[in-house]
């Protein structure tokens, strides 16, 4: 194991009742790396998203990740907004936006989730809660430009394509200032030329602000292209893991995807 | 003439002709034996006052009555229409919307002036009274209501406990308790009002810290809860509160340094003062809380409490924080309530207050401050004057009958209540609309 991980999964285990979610599943992600998981739908990839960023407690197993100063933490345990504050940003798989409030002010809620709450300073409008306004809506600003959504600023989110919802999805993430980006399924319902414009914008998240990227997704050329490692997942366990081009060449892969149904019947009885 | 069915102005027309011949014959005289048809001829033939400008049949009446609802109702929507477009252009351009502002200020500044010169304006002594006991206060309610249902989207059913604590610290601080005073001092009124906030907002953070995990109905329930103990415990707690029979009585406030000498006395007038200056500073202070950081992690927690904590937000801290707002608003209209009314009882403090307040919330627009307002203050003036000059047959408990009237109206052909926030207007369109029809949502022709 390397040192230079930035999340080191190990053994973790997820029941619900007597449902088995994740199933001593491991996994190693490098600091700015992307890394993608795929699987069947079910096999536990967005369990695995909701237990890396605090929403699922795993029963069993260890999540450690590695956030600004260097210091591992161990993740299972913590609220999900204690894990946002370490680092974790993430992206919802049917794209969860704050859909009354605009564009910008739903970047804004992220750049500024992290400061004190002040609550008094923000009654009287104090010179600090000024200022911290001030910077917010600049890095709001700036967020937005990234994205490639300025124009957009004051449309109600509700009303924006789906691909421009998932630019706002990855600005408000990356608002919170993280370490890694967790994009789950950010090319579902998006169409050619988006899914285009969508795999350069993530890739320029990496390339440009150092930003981990780990993200699940169905659309095979687009896995392919970004991943430099994936890991696949399949009734809850890793089947496994490589290089785009093993994994295409992987017989368990194949398997699980174009489900050999004759092979898992033998297999079963 | 299928066509001009389809038209739904013109179905409207015939619902409001339709709705207005049955509240005819609901209010037109009764029939008899002998001639049963006699009630239903005399609801639209008898001769009726016209405004008391002149007499005519009870048709012509209802008829009129139906058109003047269709022309405002039908002509606010086509105008709204416009005004949506123009909305949706400032929306775009944010200079637009600056340079309406000076507007909106002039607009606060003449509501304020007439507010400071209302109580010259009327001198009746009993609007005087009501104008501090069942408005003033009452808005500071609602506003206080208005972050933790409003803001924060928790619906709060014991409202009435923080006002009970506001007012009991009162008469503490103040030594009307047979319990002694805090350093066996008598303090002044004013003294209790930082007393009785920070009391009240204590009782907040100890009832919400652990109660506001729960979601939706069960913290309504919870709440509904903690609103019936402090009735109780004021009610039995004999040495402590006074019990049933209330309180001794407590001094009215004053001021008394040196050459300025100030007593509020009984008159309600200077009470009025005193209340508006808090309800104003209250106005402000929450006005720029909303637009705040603040403000907006609230609209996030509501809006989608997963999406929220995802960006870091902790949604207990924030809704803790939205009901120790409300109940230190509550606390302060009670010291305004037990330093005016001199002795308090516990039959003051009931559920059917705390839905009362609620009301006012959800009539004005939950979320809106200036609808708050001005709901608190159409719902409490409306009783008020069926109070003061009740209609043939009207008895006080009858009142509940029309505001359960009015807000089903309400819920069926505005729900989002007279004055809405705008935030608020969208998230109802977009859950009527449900998220798959957003152009319907963005041009308003949600049907």
């Amino acid at each position: 194991m390397s040192d230079d991980n930035i999340f080191d999964v190990q053994n973790v285990t997820l029941r619900f009742g007597g449902v088995v979610s994740l199933n001593d599943v491991s996994l190693q992600q490098r600091r700015g790396e992307i890394l993608a998981v795929i699987g069947p739908n079910g096999a536990g990839k967005t369990s695995l998203f909701n237990s890396l960023t605090g929403v699922y407690q795993p029963q069993e197993g260890s999540i450690t990740f590695v956030g600004r100063d260097n210091k591992p933490l161990s993740i299972i345990g913590m609220k999900a907004h204690r894990v946002s504050a370490a680092g974790v940003a993430r992206t919802f798989q049917a794209s969860r936006m704050f859909s009354a409030l605009t564009a910008f002010e739903n970047v804004k809620i992220g750049a500024e989730s992290h400061r004190g709450i002040g609550v008094i300073g923000a009654m009287v409008r104090g010179p600090h809660t000024r200022r911290g306004e001030r910077e917010s809506d600049e890095r709001t600003v700036e967020l937005l430009d990234f994205v490639g959504l300025r124009e957009r600023a004051n449309t109600i989110s509700a009303s924006l394509s789906y691909g421009d919802r998932r630019r706002l999805e990855i600005a408000r993430g990356l608002a919170t200032n993280p370490q890694v980006l967790l994009l789950d399924e950010p090319a579902a319902g998006t169409n050619p030329s988006e899914k285009l414009e969508l795999t350069e914008l993530i890739r320029k998240v990496r390339d440009e602000r150092g930003v981990s990227i780990l993200l699940i997704e169905h659309d095979m050329k687009l896995v392919m292209s970004l991943a430099e490692r994936l890991y696949v997942l399949n009734f809850g366990g890793v089947i496994a893991q490589g290089t785009p081009e093993e994994i295409r060449a992987n017989e368990a892969v194949i398997d699980a995807y174009l489900g050999s149904t004759a092979h898992e019947t033998e297999e079963r009885s | 003439m299928k066509d001009l069915w389809q038209n739904h102005h013109v179905r409207r027309l015939f619902s409001l002709i339709g709705a207005l011949a049955v509240l005819a014959v609901m209010t037109g005289p009764s029939g008899s034996a002998a001639d049963p048809t006699e009630g239903f001829r005399g609801s639209f033939m008898e001769h009726t006052s016209f405004l008391g400008l002149f007499t005519t049949n009870r048709w012509v009446l209802f008829v009129f009555f139906a058109l003047v609802m269709w022309g405002v109702w039908s002509g606010w929507e086509l105008r709204g229409g416009q005004i949506r477009q123009v909305v949706a252009h400032t929306l775009e351009m944010p200079k637009e919307l600056s340079r309406r502002r000076p507007v909106r200020w002039g607009l606060l500044l003449a509501l304020l002036l007439l507010a400071l010169f209302l109580p010259h304006i009327i001198s009746d002594p009993f609007w005087q009274a009501a104008m501090v006991e069942q408005i003033a206060v009452y808005v500071l309610l609602a506003t206080g209501l208005n972050v933790v249902v409003g803001f924060a989207g928790l619906l709060d059913l014991g409202f009435v406990a923080f006002y009970a604590i506001g007012a009991y610290a009162t008469a503490w601080v103040t030594g009307a308790l047979p319990t002694a005073p805090p350093f066996h001092i008598h303090f002044s009124p004013f003294v209790a009002i930082p007393v009785a906030i920070g009391i009240a907002m204590l009782a907040g953070i100890v009832l919400g810290a652990p109660t506001l995990r729960l979601r939706g109905d069960y913290l309504a329930i919870v709440t509904l809860g903690f609103g019936e103990i402090i009735t109780i415990f004021a009610n039995n707690l004999y040495g402590i509160t006074g019990g049933a029979e209330g309180t001794h009585p407590i001094p009215h406030p004053a001021i008394d340094l040196g050459p300025i000498h100030y007593d509020w006395g009984l008159k309600p007038v200077p009470y009025y003062y005193l209340t508006l200056i808090f309800v104003v500073i209250f106005l402000v202070a929450f006005t720029l809380l909303e637009h705040s950081r603040v403000g907006r992690a609230w609209t996030a927690i509501r809006e989608d409490e997963v999406a929220a904590e995802s960006v870091g937000i902790n949604p207990l801290k924030y809704k803790v924080m939205a009901f120790a707002i409300g109940a230190s608003t509550a606390g302060f209209a009670g010291v305004i309530t037990a330093s005016q009314s001199n002795n308090i009882f516990p039959s003051s403090f009931t559920l059917q207050f705390s839905i009362n307040i609620l009301v006012l919330v959800i009539f004005g627009g939950m979320g809106s401050i200036a609808g708050v307002v001005l709901g608190a203050i159409i719902i409490q003036t409306g009783s008020m004057y069926l109070l003061h000059t009740p209609p043939a047959g009207y008895q006080p408990q009858d009142l509940y009958i029309y505001l359960g009237a009015l807000l089903i109206v309400m819920m069926i052909f505005r729900p989002v209540g007279v004055l809405p926030s705008r935030r608020r207007r969208r998230e109802i369109n977009l859950a009527e609309a449900g998220e798959g029809h957003m152009n319907e949502v963005l041009t308003g022709d949600t049907p």
